[in-house]
């Protein structure tokens, strides 16, 4: 199945060469979770903080669907 | 014109001209609304400099500024109220100079500490909203169990770089629990630093949102985080539980 990946802030970093403002397609084997998104794009999980499936906050172990829209958040603190 | 006579002005119906501009948005109930009501702004550095200036011009009537942090050089960059003349002075009480400068309506208390477990409740007892203008997570985490025990409405925000994201906490949300929990106390700002435009972005959506729960007007960013992205000029609001 083929997902949308979105990266932003300092994840963008982690996007290929050929992504347009951290967003690329990645294709997945059906049933796949975010946990196993993260692994295939070769990010550190502990260097995201939030994960959103269609605009929705999710979990790691949150199963994929086909075109779903999956944002990767860093953590933001500052003031 | 004082306070007192503000208030009876607003009460026979009539909108003082200081006001004038903000009659379309809140009208006349709006401002009496505001000017009647009590913020804590938790932070007077990025984020607490922006908010301050705007609830003050704004008119909202009382607020409490918490912050024992001095200024110092490395503010300049975004910080509102720091100056090169006020270097080394206390943000709070560099606050409460700059909101009698421009609104004698408005009182302002400064508290020239941090919020700390042990001073919270009583620093924050008696607000009708909490403004989050801090810059670490475990001041964040002591912020959210206190309002919440208190009742009262918290507005969050939070910077990095070309950052920032906002969400108004009502009682029960347990959002900065799940978010500020876990790992180092601070975010990528540590990398990215906090230019001019970002702390001024995310604290002016931040006091619309306390404008908003103050005059009942328009819709909360409640269980939505806002989230912008201006390197790539992403504005997004995401579903939160």
């Amino acid at each position: 199945m083929l997902i949308e990946v979105r990266l932003y802030a300092t994840l963008r970093q982690s996007a290929p060469a050929t992504a347009t403002s951290g967003v690329f397609p990645v294709q997945m084997p059906d049933g796949s979770t975010i946990g196993e998104l993260v692994s295939a794009i070769q990010i550190d999980p502990a260097e995201i903080k939030l994960y959103m499936v269609n605009g929705a906050s999710v979990e790691m172990d949150h199963v994929l669907h086909e075109g779903d829209r999956v944002g990767m958040f860093p953590p933001v603190g500052g003031g | 014109m004082g306070r007192h006579e503000t208030l009876q002005m607003l009460e026979t119906g009539k909108m003082p001209e200081r006001y004038l501009r903000n009659l379309g948005t809140i009208g006349i109930s709006g401002q009496l609304r505001l000017l009647n009501a009590k913020v804590a702004v938790v932070g007077a550095g990025g984020l607490g400099g922006g908010i301050i200036e705007l609830l003050t011009r704004q008119g909202v009537g009382y607020l409490r500024i918490i912050d024992g942090d001095v200024f110092a050089a490395h503010n300049l960059n975004r910080q509102l109220l720091s100056t090169e003349r006020n270097l080394g002075m206390n943000k709070a009480i560099a606050a409460t100079h700059r909101v009698a400068d421009v609104n004698s309506d408005v009182s302002a208390e400064a508290v020239p500490k941090m919020l700390e477990t042990e001073n919270a409740a009583e620093l924050l007892a008696g607000m009708d909203v909490v403004v989050d203008a801090l810059d670490n997570f475990s001041s964040r985490l002591i912020l959210s169990k206190t309002t919440q025990e208190l009742g009262i409405p918290l507005v969050h925000g939070a910077i990095a770089g070309f950052t920032g994201q906002v969400t108004t906490l009502l009682p029960g949300d347990q959002w900065l629990e799940k978010n500020c929990s876990t790992g180092a106390d601070k975010g990528i700002e540590t990398g990215l630093g906090n230019p001019a435009t970002t702390p001024a972005l995310t604290a002016a959506i931040q006091t619309q949102e306390v404008i908003k729960l103050l005059t009942g007007v328009g819709e909360l960013l409640h269980r939505k985080l806002l989230y912008f992205d201006t390197e790539v000029n992403v504005f997004e609001i995401l579903t939160i539980g």
